[in-house]
């Protein structure tokens, strides 16, 4: 796998200046202009320097043909600069007057005339420095987000640069309008463009999205969860599925209400589409609040599903907390140290999933080439290294984490849905299983989904084996099964049949140690339960 | 077209006898409003009353893609009664006439000057008469209240004019609107008016402007301070008189001067001009002029106007404007033409010059100013000619009555023409009006607008 960015063939590009000077001398004219700039702003000279941005690639979260999304750090310190021309209004009175209702103007004679002075302001040693979040998705677009403000610094020359206050004022005001230019509209703008140029349809049926929205809150029990596993990995049979769901009844129907599916969709697809409003559910605990010394954000796995856990006390039904369950492994949690292991021991692929546990084998090669910097190639190893990765990643405000969408190869309208059929999945054994340990022992409840996470990480695995044999469920009547199938088989095909033999032998051997510790620890809670600490507030049912 | 408000505003000035013109602010008007005439937007219905001679309502109705409108009131304490305010009678140069003749300075004592040149024949003699009458009258001076409020976008004028003394006057104007930051604007403007010389003081709330501009006059009347009140029967007695002595040197103008300065306090900005002006007197026999020149030194914006009554009919103006900064440079000219054919001025083809109409009117003119020559001429004054002229004068002006309608048209140098045909049909006075950009000849007619206001 390879990433070519080439800086040069934008810029040989013979026709590309002119394209892209008339594009902003369009678009710095579309908005009306303040009183005090009297002609259209021209675009004179843009070059974007020979010297390309220094890339650094942060975590790649998903990879498909048709999907991408990756965090990157960017650095910029090149040659490149804008220079634009337009007049302004020189007389302070006439810009004052020209606001103004007449009626209760001063009028005056001639103190007000117009003197226009051109102004030619080149902006040069423009040093950006910002962390890039990339989503790209052929359904949705290219979305670009800035984490932090790009722009570091700028320097702005123009036609009074020998009067010391106009030369501060517009290097004030350029700046500020920059940063909002890149904070705000930059992203927008490169949405709309990918969209026009890969899914015109898509800007048509912007106003068709509430619609679909509705769908998101179909209750996951009503229809049978994908290729269903119980507790231990081991594939349940439909009748056994119709039970769950069955006695699932009420508390089921509660846990999965209209309203907060709803509301989890939109958390997700917050995090999917780098939307910047993330709608706040009520009696919702974050992890992120249980204080900074729980949180270790530089060791966070970024490869981790968020998990829907379930507190433990059934009265409070509604408190909810969302945790991603690899940053819990390095929690004060009494189960933890069994999953520390799982996930070093078995290369990671209980979270890896298929996709990775397949890439664990071979070595693969990622070449970023910027041309200048070809040395700089980046060689990362793949399989259990997504916490080398997140080692790179600086901290963050909030966790990375990518969402259960990876595993799931549909498109985005339903992947929420698809997901919670896996989420029920992980509640269901859990469930089941909550009720085995809590008997004997006082096992803390986030104990729980971190069982939850190794045998549901598996089926897909064991799916994407079964498939030659078996037809999956078909379970999400949206998509067509097919085309499904299809995308399950092509990336096994892609490979050699041992490959996926191994693979798969290993998937199964993961999954065996996982339930032995699991078993073992069952048989005998005290030792496990030993370091039982309290749980961190957060996890505390209120 | 004046609103009708105007129009009542500038009678009740005359009524108090208040110069509106003898302002720095009012320096070129003449030009200004023969070049810069508004053109109406869209379609605008006015219905106004001066109910009582003391109160007056205007009710508007526009359409300009929206329908908007506003709602005026305006009161007076001096009585408004020798106005004519019915849309039938009104005199249409008084709301039309853009030439502005220069008023006598020392026209609180004189009550009689060039009655109705310019149609105004209401308030020349309100002007004296009236004022006196109303300083005799009441002691505590005069005040004009006037509101309005435009509907859809509620925004609401005030104004408050209040005269102190003879030569004080203090104006208020004030807008609110919520859009406008602090949700509105005041204006106070302190006017002092010496005759010879005026005054203003103006504060603004927005950026704390402050302002002071003054006018001041010499040349011509009032020059020679032995020199009686103007009137025409005084200058053509004195014409008559010492025409090859020093009368030979008089020179039927005036000369003004004057400048204003502005300085902002909040935003620390400022702005001054100075200016001239010289006007033709009424007792101006040839035709009457206006020329000024304005001078920004601190934008370096050079201002020269030419504004002519050719005929009586006919008026034109230029403008130059020149920036020895930037180089740029702007001209422009107007005109104003009247007409008395019946259907509102020009639909019958025929100007004035050669109408059937007037066929009896010109050969008195003719005689008349073919007399004022001889008179010119000869040196000994005839009590004879003093008749017949002032018949012709009242001739004139009923025949000026009878203009129904006027021409205005403009032209500047990126060849747009702004053309507005005003008249009276019935007793309806409209306004039609249109922008035509000669550059872009494919969609030459940039807005088109009618107005039509009618008043009893």
């Amino acid at each position: 796998m390879a990433f070519n960015f080439n800086w040069s063939p934008l810029t040989a590009d013979a026709g590309f200046y002119k394209r892209a000077r008339d594009l902003l001398t369009t678009a710095l004219n579309k908005s009306p202009k303040p009183p005090i700039i009297v002609d259209d702003i021209i675009v004179t000279e843009f070059n974007l320097g020979s010297v390309p941005p220094d890339l650094e690639i942060l975590e790649i979260g998903d990879l498909a043909e048709d999907r991408f999304r990756g965090i990157f750090k960017m650095c910029y310190s090149g040659d490149a600069f804008l220079t634009l021309k337009t007049r302004v209004q020189a007389n302070p009175l006439n810009t004052y007057l020209s606001a103004k209702p007449s009626f209760t103007s001063p009028q005056p004679l001639a103190a007000a005339s117009s003197l226009t002075i051109p102004l030619q302001i080149t902006l040069s040693e423009i040093k950006l420095s910002a962390f890039i979040i990339l989503v790209f998705s052929k359904q949705k677009g290219l979305t670009i987000v800035f984490r932090n403000d790009p722009l570091e610094s700028l320097k702005v020359s123009s036609t009074f640069d020998s009067i010391q206050f106009v030369r501060d004022y517009l290097q004030r005001t350029i700046e500020g309008k920059l940063r909002d230019l890149m904070m705000d509209e930059l992203p927008a703008i490169i949405h709309r463009l990918s969209l026009q140029l890969w899914c015109p349809d898509q800007i048509v049926k912007e106003d068709e999205e509430p619609k679909e929205a509705d769908e998101h809150g179909v209750n996951p029990l009503a229809t049978p969860p994908q290729d269903p596993v119980d507790l231990h990995g081991h594939v349940l049979d439909p009748a056994a599925i119709s039970e769950l769901s069955l006695d699932g009844g009420p508390e089921a129907q509660l846990l999965f209400s209209q309203k907060t599916l709803l509301r989890l969709s939109d958390i997700t697809n917050a995090q999917v589409t780098s939307s910047l409003d993330t709608s706040a559910p009520k009696d919702v605990l974050f992890r992120a609040w249980a204080g900074p010394d729980k949180v270790d954000a530089t060791n966070t796995p970024p490869l981790s599903t968020p998990n829907l856990v379930r507190s433990s006390s059934y009265a409070s039904a509604h408190t909810y907390t969302f945790s991603d369950g690899g940053s819990q492994d390095h929690g004060s949690l009494p189960s933890r140290p069994s999953m520390v292991h799982l996930n070093s021991a078995t290369a990671g692929l209980s979270l890896g999933a298929g996709r990775h546990s397949k890439a664990g084998r071979k070595k693969k090669t990622r070449v970023v080439n910027l041309r200048r910097k070809a040395e700089t190639e980046v060689n990362s190893e793949q399989g259990d290294e997504s916490s080398e990765i997140a080692s790179t990643a600086p901290p963050m405000s909030e966790p990375v984490m990518p969402h259960p969408i990876l595993e799931v190869p549909e498109e985005e309208p339903v992947s929420s849905r698809v997901r919670f059929s896996r989420s029920s999945d992980l509640q269901q054994p859990r469930r089941s299983s909550m009720r085995e340990p809590s008997k004997n022992t006082d096992v803390p409840i986030p104990s729980v989904p971190i069982n939850g996470i190794a045998p549901a990480s598996q089926p897909t695995v064991q799916s994407s084996e079964k498939q030659a044999i078996t037809s999956p469920a078909p379970i999400a009547d949206a998509i067509p099964t097919d085309s499904k199938a299809e995308w399950r088989r092509s990336r096994p095909m892609s490979d050699t049949s041992s490959v996926i033999l191994e693979q798969a032998w290993i998937m199964k051997m993961a999954g065996e140690i996982a339930r032995r510790v699991y078993d073992e620890k069952n048989r005998n809670p005290s030792f496990w339960d030993d370091r039982d600490d309290a749980p961190p507030p957060a996890y505390e049912a209120r | 077209m004046r609103e009708f408000m105007h129009h009542i505003t500038n009678a009740f000035y005359g009524a108090t006898g208040w110069n509106d013109d003898n302002t720095y602010k009012e320096l070129n008007a003449t030009a200004r409003e023969l070049i810069d005439f508004p053109v109406p937007r869209g379609l605008r219905l006015t219905l106004s009353s001066l109910a009582t001679p003391h109160f007056a309502t205007s009710y508007q109705l526009g359409s300009v893609g929206i329908v908007d409108g506003s709602i005026s009131y305006l009161h007076s304490t001096v009585p408004l009664t020798d106005i004519a305010a019915q849309s039938d009678r009104i005199p249409l140069p008084a709301l039309l006439r853009s030439y502005r003749r220069l008023h006598d300075l020392g026209s609180r004592e004189s009550s009689q000057r060039q009655p109705g040149k310019d149609g105004t024949t209401t308030e020349p003699p309100s002007h004296g008469s009236v004022s006196a009458a109303c300083w005799s009258l009441g002691k505590n001076g005069s005040s004009l209240l006037y509101g309005r409020l435009y509907l859809p976008q509620s925004l609401l004028e005030g104004l408050v004019v209040r005269r102190f003394t003879p030569a004080l006057q203090v104006q208020l104007s004030a807008v609110s609107e919520r859009s406008l930051r602090n949700g509105g604007t005041l204006l106070g403007l302190v006017q002092y008016d010496k005759g010879k010389y005026g005054v203003e003081g103006l504060a603004s709330t927005d950026g704390g402007l402050l302002g002071i501009r003054g006018l001041y006059n010499f040349g011509g009347d009032c020059s020679s301070a032995a020199m009686p009140p103007a009137s025409i029967t005084n200058s053509a007695q004195n014409n008559g008189n010492v025409q090859l002595g020093g009368e030979r040197e008089r020179i039927y103008g005036r000369f003004s001067a004057g400048g204003e300065v502005y300085y902002g306090t909040l935003n620390k900005s400022g702005g001054m001009s100075l200016g001239a002006r010289f006007a033709t007197l009424p007792a101006h026999r040839g035709t009457p002029l206006t020329a000024t020149l304005t001078i920004n030194p601190l934008m370096g914006n050079i201002n020269a106007t030419y504004a002519v009554l050719a005929k009586d009919y006919c008026s034109l103006a230029t403008r130059m404007e020149f920036n020895v900064y930037s180089y740029e440079s702007e001209w422009a000219v107007g005109m104003e033409l009247w007409s008395n054919r019946r259907p509102a001025g020009f639909l019958l083809g025929a100007l004035p010059s050669n109408q059937p109409e007037r066929d009896p009117e010109p050969p008195r003119r003719n005689e008349r100013s073919f007399q004022a020559k001889m008179e010119w001429r000869l040196d000994d004054p005839k009590p004879e000619p003093k008749a017949p002229k002032t018949e012709a004068t009242l001739a004139a002006t009923e025949n000026m009555e009878e203009y129904r309608g006027v021409l205005k048209a403009r032209l500047d140098q990126n060849l747009r023409v702004g053309l507005l045909w005003e008249g009276r049909v019935k007793s309806l006075i409209f306004s039609l009006g249109t922008g035509v950009d000669l550059r872009k000849l494919g969609e030459p007619f940039r807005s088109l607008g009618l107005e039509v206001q009618y008043s009893s």
